[in-house]
């Protein structure tokens, strides 16, 4: 007995010890490329007599990042920021040498124009704006006393961090590379089986609403995800990178075939809220062929391929069925709801075949040939007063600590202000800035501790550089092991940071006990200024103040929908709705009354601003009577206003300006085709489920959605 | 000094152009340890450079 339990319990052991191992191992492997880059930094910019190695080797620990298409694209941004940076560090420092407060000023209010770039873009193009903006400071304030060095100075940071990102990216690509491809490869691909899967279970039958919701949720994400992974696998990957384009493509079509799947399951589940059960049977059936379509293995690629036949066989059933189907039908509105769905359907089965042909391209050695004539971007939704908060921010803290260093003639007080600027910038845009601020000094704190230790008590005993990297090793390396353990990640980052900037390795090491104390007392009152500086000036991110705006921004997308000139109007509006309802999501808790809202909002939104503008792309093709023009005109005028601002008297004027452009539509004759869409956004105005329902002027208020923001 | 970052960045760009070229007809399934063949091929573009000009 005791030989089988052994033998059970040994492997389970060994799978938990392997993965504990394979884990330290990645974490391990990261520490070792990151030393190498960081010694091998060091030694070359000794080698050239760079002025200062150490800040050298202090931008290979902050492009250091798991996968080397990270460290590339970061390398990118930065080297664009440090040239920027200097440059307008030269302009800054040749206008205003002589007058300190015009300098400090200039200076302080373009680090906070920068910082309010950086809150207006995700992933590393705001890093490049920070970057700008502190990166100037560093080259301006050192030589504020001998202005003439300002060229010296600058040609000098800008040949450091340029040599540290040139040997980043080396050591990232060449040895052990990890690559961000594969990842973005599985993502694209469960974002296509998870959606086909979904339609397929769905076709046939009645989605309950939160399914819908739900489903909602994760095609948004997974469609802002697989942009994010683009943008910096391009960096990384040749073949991605000759095929960004039809990427783009992919998630657009994914983000327009997921918007017409959902009109068209809300347009069923209302039909049968209203008894109407003939016209949403009638749909049901009609929609059928498409199930027939969607058998087969799921799977991007070859299967993918597989797929385009039968769909197109099931659009040629879709148009068989539609004429003997609505022949099945007698009354007049359910005629007219058939039709509305019919022609949702055929744009959804149209789009699903674009998807589909488009996930069937993406792994064929040959890149997609037909990129439409419509400008493929993913546009984002940014809030500029956010942003004007971040620059009030940086400029105030900036000046504070400028005002200070004026007034106490305190020889630290430019080493103080200009980490107070850094961090203030760095951390505008992260979630809990105060905290994250506050351990980032305790690991500087504990990392400056080290570098004392180090620097006083065994660099004296050594010399040359094979021991000075022996010596340092331990040192950095406990601080790079914290740095990539998500758990220590702020803290590890502080201690490498207050280590190599103590450290401050050079050909002609310096050894001033005093010098270093007091240059460790002002780094820590610049980020203990920083973090002052997030308690007073809270950041906008996550408080309810900007999910309200987020929201009314959302809401805002159907104006844009009435409003804004039709070419690439399609893709702008998916990717911005996208772009805004996944910064919300992130900002609320999932389940709370403000998350319900939201999704409510954004489906609304999401359907209503499709069925605009495919209206307004029929009004522009087709010949529309002018005597019709007007009617139409102030129908879209209504609702954008009342998304814009919705309350009981601007529901009222749309749903009315609605009815009218309908009756309207009724008494010309070969204009059914716009009745479709003004009946989906009829349907969709009086649903008494969606978050429209609460300023029905009958309805009793729910306060939950009419309050949300 | 400047002549040299100008002749770099010459040959980033030249490099660029080649992988714009591999990528599109996938030149690079065939290599074995891609990254180390295009850092290769930076050195080969680079050095030419600094051969034939200075």
């Amino acid at each position: 007995m005791a030989a089988v339990d052994s033998t059970q319990r040994t492997p389970a052991f060994r799978q938990v010890l392997v993965e504990a191992l394979r884990e330290e191992a990645s974490v391990w492997l990261l520490v070792v490329k990151t030393l190498i880059a960081f010694f091998l930094t060091g030694w070359i910019a000794m080698r050239l007599a760079l002025p200062s190695p150490s800040s050298a080797m202090l931008t290979t620990i902050i492009v250091a990042n798991r996968q080397s298409g990270m460290v590339l694209a970061k390398s990118f941004y930065r080297g664009i920021g440090t040239v920027v940076g200097t440059l307008v560090a030269i302009v800054i420092v040749s206008a205003f040498a002589q007058q300190r407060v015009l300098f400090l000023l200039s200076l302080s209010v373009w680090i906070g124009l920068c910082t309010a770039g950086a809150t207006l873009y995700r992933n590393f193009k705001s890093y490049a704006f920070v970057l700008a903006g502190y990166g100037t400071a560093l080259v301006a304030v050192p030589v504020i006393n001998a202005p003439l060095n300002v060229f010296d100075s600058a040609w000098a940071r800008m040949s450091e961090v340029l040599l540290g990102l040139l040997v980043s990216g080396v050591v990232s690509e060449a040895v052990f590379p990890a690559r961000m491809r594969d990842v973005m490869r599985r993502t694209g691909r469960e974002q296509f089986t998870d959606f086909i899967a979904f339609v397929r279970g769905a076709v046939g039958g009645v989605v309950p609403r939160e399914a819908m919701e739900n489903a909602h949720l994760r095609f948004v994400r997974a469609a802002v995800t697989l942009e994010d992974l683009r943008s910096s696998v391009v960096f990384e990957d040749v073949e991605t990178r000759a095929r960004s384009n039809h990427l783009r493509l992919f998630n657009q079509r994914f983000m327009a075939t997921s918007t017409s799947f959902q009109s068209l399951h809300h347009l069923i589940n209302r039909l049968k809220r209203a008894h109407r059960e003939r016209a949403a049977n009638a749909l049901i059936r009609l929609y059928a062929p498409l199930r027939k379509g969607l058998d087969g293995p799921l799977g991007a690629g070859l299967a993918a391929q597989a797929l385009l036949p039968p769909l197109v066989d099931a659009r040629k059933a879709i148009d068989a069925d539609v004429v003997s189907l609505r022949a099945s039908l007698a009354d007049a509105q359910d005629l007219r709801d058939f039709d509305t769905g019919a022609a949702l359907i055929r744009r959804f089965a149209d789009e699903l075949h674009d998807y589909v042909e488009s996930a069937a391209a993406l792994q064929s050695s040959r890149p997609f040939p037909t990129i439409s004539a419509e400008r493929v971007r993913f546009d984002r939704g940014n809030d500029f007063l956010g942003a004007g908060i971040a620059m009030a921010r940086a400029t105030l803290t900036m000046l504070a600590l400028g005002a200070f260093w004026i007034q106490s003639a305190w020889p630290f007080g430019s080493s103080a202000m200009l980490l107070a600027t850094v961090f203030a910038g760095l951390f505008a845009t992260a979630p809990n800035p105060t905290r994250t601020t506050w351990i980032v000094m305790l690991g500087y704190l504990c990392g400056m501790t080290m570098a004392f230790i180090c620097l006083f008590f065994i660099l004296t005993q050594v010399d040359g550089f094979g021991l000075m990297a022996v010596c340092v090793f331990p040192f950095i390396a406990v601080g790079l092991v914290m740095m990539f353990t998500p758990k220590t990640a702020s803290f590890g980052l502080g201690w490498a940071f207050g280590l190599t900037y103590l450290l401050g390795l050079n050909n002609i090491q310096v050894f001033d006990p005093a010098h270093a104390i007091n240059d460790a007392i002002a780094q820590i009152i610049g980020l203990g200024a920083a973090a002052a500086a997030f308690v007073v000036i809270p950041p906008a991110v996550g408080s309810p103040w900007l999910r309200r705006r987020l929201m009314a921004r959302l809401r805002g997308q159907v104006a844009l929908a009435a409003n804004a000139p039709l070419p690439g109007l399609r893709h702008r509006f998916e990717s911005v709705n996208n772009d805004l309802v996944s910064q919300v999501v992130a900002q609320t808790e999932p389940g709370s009354a403000d998350s319900r809202a939201l999704i409510a909002w954004a489906l609304a939104v999401h359907e209503t601003g499709r069925a605009v503008i495919e209206m307004r792309h029929d009004m522009a093709g087709r010949d529309v009577p002018d005597a019709l023009r007007p009617y139409l005109a102030t129908a879209l005028d209504r609702l954008a206003r009342f998304y814009t601002s919705p309350d009981v008297a601007t529901y009222v004027a749309a749903r009315d300006a609605v009815a009218t452009a309908i009756s309207g539509v009724c008494e010309h004759d070969g204009q059914a085709y716009l009745l479709e869409h003004l009946s989906l956004i009829r349907m969709a105005l009086l649903d008494s489920e969606s978050a429209v329902a609460a300023y029905m002027p009958d309805a009793p208020l729910a306060k939950e959605i009419a309050h949300a923001p | 000094m400047p002549g040299l970052l100008v002749v770099f960045v010459v040959s980033l760009l030249v490099l660029w152009a080649l992988d714009a070229v591999a990528g599109r007809f996938g030149l690079y399934r065939l290599v074995w340890h891609p990254s180390l063949f295009r850092l290769a091929a930076f050195v080969c573009v680079f050095g030419a450079f600094a051969y034939f000009l200075f």
